[in-house]
């Protein structure tokens, strides 16, 4: 899945660090996430949206 | 599997004991059979079962007693991208393993080679646990460079 969470995070000035703790992930899982080279769980794609405070698919789409 | 931290929080001063006890009881279980296989040399036997078991057993009794007071879940563990490296680690190296004792068992059957079979089965320990962990530091390598 592309996504743009690198984008929208970096909108925020937030740091991975910042995110993974409000996500309350690994900053690996945040790297991998923006890299594209791990696709997150249903739940935690929603929950990465709810942060964004937007839709999943305004974040992830397919490839 | 969760992520967990560590927290300031202690344990009920029983628990404490309560762990050190089931420690030393597995310890001394495990003593005394390590010494029983070794009749001749009972205490030497024991003394280094004892030793083995020591560490594990008492991890055994803080986990069963204390961790549940001074360890804190994370919630979303099972979320992170290390759970993925772990499960890909493990099945690739559960496949290495599992070619690594076929092959083993061709060349002795073919060779009609005999060996002593708790070297083989340590050597397979082994290699799972080195495989496993070098597979992980591979994949957490790519997936971060």
């Amino acid at each position: 899945m592309k996504n743009n969470l690198a984008e929208r995070r970096a909108e925020r000035r937030w740091t991975q660090a910042d995110l993974a703790a409000a996500l309350g992930v690994s900053r690996q899982t945040v790297i991998s996430i923006e890299r594209e080279k791990f696709d997150p769980s249903l739940p935690l794609a929603f929950q990465i949206a709810r942060t964004f405070d937007c839709a999943i698919e305004d974040i992830f789409t397919a490839d | 599997m969760s992520k967990a931290s560590f927290t300031s929080r202690r344990a009920p001063f029983h628990h404490y004991v309560l762990a050190i006890i089931l420690g030393a009881i597995l310890t001394v279980a495990v003593s005394v059979l390590v010494g029983a296989s070794n009749p001749d040399d009972f205490w030497l036997a024991a003394a280094i079962g004892a030793l083995c078991a020591a560490y594990p057993a008492m991890s055994l009794g803080a986990k069963v007693f204390v961790s549940n007071h001074t360890v804190a879940r994370d919630a979303h563990g099972e979320q992170s991208v290390e759970l993925q490296w772990m499960r890909q680690a493990g099945a690739g190296a559960f496949i290495d393993v599992l070619v690594a004792t076929i092959a083993a068992a061709m060349v002795l059957v073919i060779g009609r080679i005999a060996v002593d079979a708790l070297p083989i089965l340590l050597a397979l320990v082994g290699l799972s646990a080195v495989d496993a962990g070098a597979r992980y530091l591979v994949i957490r390598h790519r997936a971060l460079k």
